[in-house]
């Protein structure tokens, strides 16, 4: 009894000595937890992704990156032109970039990485390119069909993460999931959906973008991103220890995170805007009076201070601040005016009831207002609810799972919602109000000829950058005279992280969070 | 005089706190509006986060609205909405199980077959299908509910109708010529209904988890009507901000659920009717 006793206590010892090595030898490592709205990404594969998590920025490069002012620096193109009338671009690529499953990075990759978007969710952003010219090894020219000032933009995003092709074309629909090859700082060593990515370090990575001070490869030697669907179990997480980095969190616990002494908030521009879709061929909103009515029903600044604890800004055009499209005419940005609300009510005929809820030929004002089960959606669409009700719109609000509602958005039976999306540039107008995507995500089944046609000139049009501006910001501020939706809040993207862990860059250079951030990370011993 | 056997149940000494809680409930929940000044849907988002005091008992909610009135309010919803999903559930269950056992044959085997499938997938699973195919709100919740809990009352059901199928007095009725309707109505039904009625109640506890768990999820009553499952998903959230939210109303599905065990437990020693009860569930 004494010896079984005895030998289990030593092998107990034995076994806290090697958790000690272990953590020793491998210290260099760190658990981010992904943002709430990145939560079941299904995939790696960036040409097909509609939604794509922080990881990905990690597993691969992009041809350029952009600054923390949105200006474009190189990063796998070393250098560029454009031809002075915008028919064709000239690219030099970096020299000495390989994948990680060993094929060589140059000019060959080029032909079949944009091909492979034709016909896919993205293809848009490779549509304006005729052809590909392959000039020498490290040198390619695309010849357009037609002028894309939104080239650099594309190129810098996401979902224009350079694939490995030979690859992508073997592993098909497996490519993204089961495995996948980039240039990236980090490889990917496996992937659940919905749990967990664990990201090891790309030893031979020497060709980062200039915006991170680290030239070589990245300090920390392997990342696990988790996912967890609630904040406040992350929160939870990163308090106890269990994880050392959210990259998302919310305006309301902010307060909470700083109430701890170890742990810290990095805070970036955000890219979200909060808005309420309008389905303008719904009864009573094909009528412009009633939609310019509960646009102006809802009170942004107090949605602000009491929703998101005054973080962040009120939003009041569809797009970001940072954008020079967003500089629309004043008449034309949508802010607060009870008084104008009910003006129009009674305009189109709604008559104030006696219960606060507006009649016409006896049928009371009654509409759906859809949301979905993320604690925060629902807080607010029980704010806009309550601030409806006040010009007598009684909302019945309707909740989705989360991963369902587009889905539901399909069918086209909407009449209201409350929704975010997360974009830094103008075409966002193109994809949630053009009337080619009826249901999702043109939510609001806006099809007006008139917006049609400044769309065009906008996204097709334009030849050189201030034209596109001025293009996007005439179809931008048109869309908005016409209320499809309701600018509600822009919030700032907040990441906290455990000091004692993490260090930060002592200065950020990136738009958003993500590959430059980390290469510059360290985890303290 | 020997009093019916739910006030009996009220004198046994675990009986009685929980019976006199499960009154108070009810009746809160029925003269709702005249026990509170305050509207459960009215937001004042300036008195938001107020942690208990003399003018709001148990503090404000995350809109300002005072939690006790959302929490009454809230019974409202729990209450009836699970008993009438167990109710619609008794009345089918008895309807099928009493004509599967008085019937026999192919009858028996279809209905035993659908309902020992049922049996064997958990209850919120489900319901959970089901909402998602009848679409969120107390309708779907209540629908979900009964049919998660059909299988029970059907197999309670069947299993007490086929041991008084052979008794005696059931051959005498027939033998006088009693038709199938008469045997199912008078003798074999009242017959099989104490052990039904109080597994009934104890599901009704099983129904308002099962009813706050679908609120939980957003699933069930949509704001701004409260229901006790909704108002503790909405506190998760703010679980350090503001834990008053979410404390009471869990306390106060904790301790209803407990009180009906109580209570249902004190009822089934009253009729004696246990070991009927463990040979069919």
């Amino acid at each position: 009894m004494t010896m079984s006793i005895r030998k289990t206590l030593l092998s107990a010892s034995v076994s806290l000595f090697a958790l000690f090595a272990a953590q020793a030898v491998s210290a260099q490592e760190a658990v981010f937890v992904l943002n709430t709205s990145e939560v079941g990404a299904p995939t790696y594969n960036p040409i097909k992704a509609n939604n794509l998590n922080k990881a990905t920025t990690l597993i691969f490069d992009r041809m350029v990156s952009q600054a923390a002012d949105l200006s474009y620096h190189p990063w796998l193109a070393e250098s560029w032109e454009e031809a002075p009338d915008g028919m064709s671009w000239t690219f030099h690529l970096k020299p000495g970039v390989k994948f990680h499953n060993g094929e060589p990075f140059n000019a060959a990759t080029i032909g079949p990485w944009l091909e492979a978007f034709k016909g896919s969710e993205n293809a848009y952003m490779t549509e304006a390119i005729a052809k590909v010219e392959v000039v020498d090894d490290l040198t390619v020219k695309l010849v357009m069909a037609r002028p894309e000032p939104n080239m650099l933009y594309n190129l810098s995003s996401s979902f224009m993460s350079v694939i490995e092709p030979k690859s992508y074309a073997a592993l098909g629909d497996n490519y993204g999931v089961t495995e996948v090859y980039g240039t990236g700082p980090f490889k990917l060593e496996s992937f659940t959906v919905g749990q967990e990515t664990v990201l090891v370090r790309n030893d031979d990575y020497t060709w980062g973008s200039p915006l991170a001070k680290n030239a070589g490869p990245a300090h920390i030697a392997k990342i696990t991103f988790r996912e967890i669907a609630e904040d406040s179990t992350a929160f939870l997480e990163l308090k106890t220890g269990g994880v050392d980095m959210l990259l998302g969190v919310p305006a309301d616990l902010l307060s909470e995170v700083k109430k701890e002494p170890n742990l810290a908030v990095l805070t970036l521009p955000g890219q979200d805007v909060y808005y309420m879709p309008i389905n303008v061929t719904k009864a009573p909103f094909d009528d412009i009076k009633v939609r310019e009515a509960v646009a102006k029903a809802i009170n942004q600044e107090e949605i602000l201070a009491s929703v998101f604890g005054g973080i962040g800004s009120v939003a009041d055009t569809f797009l970001i601040s940072a954008l020079p499209e967003s500089h629309v005419a004043d008449s034309a940005k949508i802010h607060y005016d009870p008084a104008r609300a009910n003006a129009l009510l009674d305009e189109a005929g709604w008559v104030m009831g006696a219960d606060g809820v507006r009649a016409k030929d006896g049928v009371p004002l009654k509409v759906s207002l859809w949301t979905q089960s993320d604690s925060i959606f629902r807080r607010l669409t029980e704010v806009v609810q309550a601030q409806l009700k006040a010009v007598g719109v009684d909302a019945e609000i309707t909740t989705f799972d989360s991963s369902m509602i587009r889905d539901q958005y399909k069918t086209g039976t909407q009449q209201l919602a409350v929704r975010s999306y997360d974009w830094d540039n103008a075409d966002i107008v193109d994809w949630f109000f053009g009337a080619d995507r009826l249901g999702y995500p043109n939510i609001s089944m806006f099809n007006d000829p008139k917006a049609e046609e400044l769309r065009k000139a906008a996204m097709t049009g334009s030849k050189n950058m201030a034209e596109r501006v001025a293009n996007f910001t005439a179809y931008h501020e048109y869309v908005l005279t016409q209320f499809p939706m309701a600018p509600i809040y822009q919030p700032v993207e907040s990441v906290a992280y455990n000091a004692d862990r993490l260090v930060m860059p002592e200065v950020l250079n990136a738009s958003a969070m993500g590959s430059v951030a980390v290469m510059d990370m360290e985890v303290k011993e | 005089m020997t009093l019916p056997a739910p006030l009996r149940a009220l004198r046994r000494p675990a009986g009685a706190p929980a019976g006199l809680w499960l009154i108070l409930v009810i009746l809160a929940a029925i003269a709702a509006p005249l026990l509170t000044p305050y509207a459960y849907d009215i937001q004042n988002l300036k008195s938001a986060w107020q942690p208990p005091s003399a003018s709001h008992w148990l503090g404000t909610d995350e809109f300002g609205r005072d939690l006790l009135t959302r929490l009454i309010y809230g019974a409202r919803t729990s209450l009836s909405v699970s008993s009438i999903a167990i109710t619609i559930s008794v009345l089918c269950g008895m309807t099928l199980g009493a004509a599967a056992a008085w019937f026999g044959g192919w009858f028996d085997r279809a209905v035993t077959t659908v309902v020992d499938l049922t049996w064997s997938f958990p209850e919120i699973l489900i319901a959970l299908i089901l909402v998602a195919i009848i679409g969120p709100g107390t309708t779907g919740t209540m629908v979900a509910i009964s049919v998660a809990y059909l299988a029970q009352f059907t197999r309670l059901t069947r299993a007490q109708i086929m041991t008084l199928k052979g008794e005696t007095f059931i051959e005498a009725a027939a033998s006088l010529g009693a038709g199938n309707g008469h045997i199912l109505f008078r003798h074999l039904l009242p017959n099989a209904l104490a052990p039904v009625l109080v597994s009934a109640m104890l599901a009704t506890g099983d129904a308002i988890i099962l009813e706050a768990t679908l609120g939980f999820f957003g699933l069930g009553a949509q704001p701004p009507v409260p229901s006790w499952g909704g108002m503790m998903s909405a506190g998760s959230a703010l679980v350090f901000k503001a834990p008053w939210i979410i404390i009471f109303p869990g306390l106060a599905v904790a301790i209803t659920v407990v009180a009906i065990n109580l209570y249902g437990d004190a009822l089934i020693a009253e009729l004696d009717i246990r070991a009927r009860i463990r040979r069919a569930v």
